[in-house]
């Protein structure tokens, strides 16, 4: 099947979604929340695209929109521009300290709104939940989304320290926006309001993880896997 | 000859002791024997509707209503009713020219109305399924049982009937694409979560009538092909709860539900679900979510829950209402439904009528019927005949409608052509004295809170829509607000993940459509109109309107008000809060607003 993205045609089967056929043409649609191994998020909505469907026209999130048929798609269609740049300049108010939104915003040309309030000073958190399903998909489940609506933010169950949380750092690690605090420092890592001992390869002295980590992956050589 | 007592047991009558009431007459008459040639049986129903009056009671086959009854009446009630077969004058209602009426069809609250899915509820006792088998009941299940599941379909969509939880959506099209799917299971599923607040007609029905929905869902797992399914029902709905579980177990017992229901060698299991309470676990893939165990958040789809739903199965959602309508469209015919309604939206509609006018509470109307109808009609008008200003239809994210459009006709796309929606059937009248912007605000709040708060779009763009309206109530609004307003609004729509976010703007937008002047007032001319927004308002006495009367003194919680008997009357400005109980006190209209220009 074939569809347009911006006037390119684009060879795609049934049932891809449109981020992916994007990318693989060399099309670039701005993400924040996907993750190719955690896919179906769709929270963040930076990345927008409208769909043109015969008569009708829709903007849509593009990470979840399973191709069905031959369809002609605008990655910066003026309503696209638009909109996305309102989604980026909340998220601006959102996450008013980190980085990333920042650079996104000033790159797809966010409206400055001097009207909007930031949220929290300094936070960098977008809700995107990856964290979260990064920490399920391992079978931890240490971090939860809490709260609902406005209130909703991410963090351990009731704000205690996690039984379940092995210091891994994979939460970090897939934090589009580097927003968990993770710190290793003499030998301890700092994660989540807990602490663990870092475990390093007894050959090359390479980070292999906690200890926890070990226990949990079953492995109880401290070597790393290149030695 | 038989009497028998209908004393209402919905909800709003117990809290007004109706239980007391239904326990006095059964022992009164127990003691009593009433008269040699009358026998007695009380009944206890579910909700009449119309709770304001409650509790409610009923004689029939006299066909006689009583409003207001005290535990006091019961004797009376006994002596002149079911013995003498007379009515009890004092309890019986005062239509609008002030004469008694007797029969509940002449009340002009009820008397346009058309009873489909509420046709039971108030007749039949709900935890007695022989009350429910002498209305009708199952009858409809029976036929399904010797139809195909093709020709279930086709009878549903014969009737036109739309799904009543909010989209409008065709329930035999979402049928017609879960029984497509060839699954080993699937499910369907009752949405009985009904989170806006004010909204009741679920409840009504699921306390009322739970076999109308048991019977419903039942010809829904037989149309779609589903031999499993559940009832998602708040767990603040505790009577509703027990009804429903109690009316499965009964049902069961009988054979309409269970291993080989009505003997056809068919399994239809149904189990009750509790919600947390969240208005989004109304939203169905939320409520899908919250089924199996997980937070209760709405996911992208496609894939639509009727492809792939609770655990992965093909899963049809319908709401109560809808449900409790489809006994009667297999029992009586597709056809016969459709004759009722619009050329899109067929049959009747329950609507929860409340706010400013006089008579409130759940009305079933043909569709089409216009908003007057039911606001003037039923509703008999504003309170205290003020002007009447807008309507709020269809929930917090449903929209508010202008006098100007009063004529038109209730239906699905008539509604949503104006910006506002059918929703699931809330109606919340308002006066003059209600500021749009606050409404606004309030609604933005509510969604605020109640959204699942996992797309940037609905979370942070209520969170700023509710900063902004806050500020303009507050006499802090911008040159610009109403253009942002509308812009995140206009985004929101497109950009959210679910229904809830794509019209959470509603009240914001339609408010700004139709009642802009009101906007502008405060932010331009710091003034709120309606006299609602405490930093924007000042009050007044007009001294040619008051006759010193001294009620608003009275009404005044901080002293601000003085003045002498028969003399004009003054208000403090530096003592005044601006709360407004000085105007609501007065009868002779004589308290006006104005601005804060000062502040
Ligand atoms: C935020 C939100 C809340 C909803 N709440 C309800 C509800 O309380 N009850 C209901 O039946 N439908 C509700 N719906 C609609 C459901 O998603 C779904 O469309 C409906 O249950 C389908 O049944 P129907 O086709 O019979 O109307 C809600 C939708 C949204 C977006
Ligand atoms: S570090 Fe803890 S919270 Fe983070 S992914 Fe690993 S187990 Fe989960
Ligand atoms: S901490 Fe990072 S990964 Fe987790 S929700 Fe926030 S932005 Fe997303
Ligand atoms: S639109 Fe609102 S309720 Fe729906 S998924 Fe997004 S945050 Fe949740
Ligand atoms: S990348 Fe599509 S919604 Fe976040």
């Amino acid at each position: 099947m074939i569809i347009t993205i911006d006037g390119k045609a684009c060879e795609c089967e049934k049932g891809e979604f449109l981020l992916q056929v994007a990318k693989r043409n060399g099309i670039d649609i701005p993400t924040l929340c996907h993750h190719d191994g955690l896919p179906g998020q769709a929270a963040c909505r930076v990345c927008l695209v409208e769909v043109k469907d015969g008569g009708r026209s829709q903007v849509t999130a593009s990470c979840v929109f399973p191709v069905d048929h031959e369809i002609e798609v605008s990655t910066n269609s003026r309503k696209v521009k638009e909109e996305r740049g309102m989604v980026l300049a909340l998220l601006r108010m959102r996450a008013p300290g980190s980085e990333v939104i920042a650079n996104m915003c000033e790159a797809y040309g966010a409206p400055k709104i001097g009207r909007l309030k930031p949220v929290v000073d300094g936070d960098k958190c977008i809700l995107c939940g990856l964290c979260k399903r990064a920490c399920a998909s391992l079978g931890n489940g240490a971090i939860e989304t809490l709260m609902r609506g406005t209130q909703k933010y991410v963090g351990t169950p009731y704000d205690q320290p996690s039984a379940d949380c092995i210091g891994c750092g994979s939460c970090a690690e897939v934090c589009p926006t580097g927003a968990i605090e993770m710190k290793d420092e003499k030998g301890v890592r700092t994660i989540w309001g807990s602490e663990f001992r870092l475990v390093y390869c007894r050959e090359c002295g390479k980070l292999i993880g906690t200890e926890e980590y070990m226990k949990a992956a079953g492995n109880t050589d401290d070597l790393c896997d290149d030695c | 000859m038989t009497r028998t007592v209908l004393v209402c047991c919905g909800t709003g009558c117990l809290a007004n002791g109706s239980k007391a009431i239904a326990d006095k007459f059964e022992a009164l008459i127990a003691e009593k024997k009433a008269d040699a040639r009358t026998e007695c049986f009380v009944k206890r129903t579910g909700c009449n509707g119309f709770c304001e009056n409650g509790p409610l009671v009923k004689i029939m086959p006299d066909d006689i209503i009583y409003y207001k009854v005290k535990l006091s009446d019961v004797e009376e009630i006994i002596d002149t009713t079911l013995i003498g077969g007379k009515p009890v004058e004092r309890l019986l209602y005062k239509d609008d020219k002030g004469r008694p009426v007797t029969k509940q069809e002449e009340n002009p609250f009820y008397a346009p109305q058309l009873k489909t899915a509420l046709r039971n509820i108030g007749f039949i006792d709900p935890l007695k399924v022989e009350d429910y088998l002498a209305a009708g009941g199952y009858e409809g299940l029976k036929k399904a049982l010797t139809m195909t599941q093709d020709e279930i379909i086709e009878e549903v969509k014969q009737s036109g009937l739309r799904g009543r939880g909010g989209a409008g959506f065709p329930t035999w099209r979402k049928w017609q694409t879960a029984r497509e799917q060839n699954a080993e299971v699937k499910y369907v599923g009752c949405n009985g979560d009904e989170g806006d607040p004010g909204a009741f007609m679920d409840r009504s029905v699921l306390e009322g009538d739970p076999h109308t929905v048991l019977e419903g869902l039942a010809i829904a797992a037989l149309a779609v092909g589903a031999e499993e399914g559940f009832l998602y029902i708040r767990d603040e709905y505790a009577l509703a709860v027990k009804n429903v579980t109690a009316a499965i177990k009964d049902a069961e017992a009988h054979g309409f539900l269970g291993d080989n229901v009505m003997g056809s060698g068919r399994k239809i299991k149904f189990s009750v679900v509790r919600g947390g309470g969240a208005f989004v676990c109304g939203e169905e893939t939320a409520l899908i979510a919250s089924v199996e165990g997980k937070v209760g958040e709405p996911k992208p789809r496609p894939p639509f829950p009727a492809i792939k739903g609770a655990f992965g199965a093909p899963t049809t959602i319908n709401n109560v209402e809808t449900l409790a309508n489809l006994p009667v469209i297999l029992r009586d015919g597709g056809k016969k439904f459709a004759s009722v309604g619009t050329e899109g939206s067929k049959g009747t509609k329950v609507f929860a009528l409340v706010g400013k006018v006089k008579r409130t509470g759940l009305v079933e109307i043909p569709m089409g019927v216009t908003l007057r109808h039911l606001i003037y009609d039923i509703g008999g008008g504003i309170q205290g005949d003020r002007p009447f200003k807008a309507v709020q239809t269809g929930g917090p994210s449903g929209g508010c409608i202008p006098e100007n459009m009063l004529d038109l006709p209730v239906d699905f796309d008539t509604l949503k052509a104006k910006g506002a929606m059918m929703g699931s059937g809330g109606m919340i009248v308002m006066d003059d004295r209600s500021c749009m912007v606050e409404v606004a605000r309030y609604y933005i709040e509510f969604l605020a809170e109640e959204s699942c708060g996992k797309c940037t779009p609905c979370r942070e763009g209520l969170r700023q829509m509710l900063g902004i309206l806050t500020d303009i109530c507050e006499g802090r609004g911008k040159k610009g607000d109403i253009e942002l307003l509308e812009s995140i609004g206009e985004m929101m729509q497109d950009a959210c993940l679910c229904a809830l976010g794509k019209t959470a703007a509603n009240p914001v937008l339609t408010t700004i459509k139709y009642f802009r002047d009101e906007y502008e007032a405060h932010i331009s001319g710091h003034r709120c109109p309606a006299g609602v927004c405490t930093a924007l308002t000042s009050f007044k006495v007009e001294a040619d309107k008051c006759k010193g009367c001294t009620m608003c003194a009275k009404a005044c919680p901080v002293g601000a008000v003085s003045g002498e008997v028969k003399k004009p009357h003054k208000i403090d400005p530096a003592k005044c809060i601006a709360c407004g109980s000085c105007r609501e006190a007065c009868r002779f209209g004589a308290i006006a607003t104005e601005g804060r220009k000062g502040k």
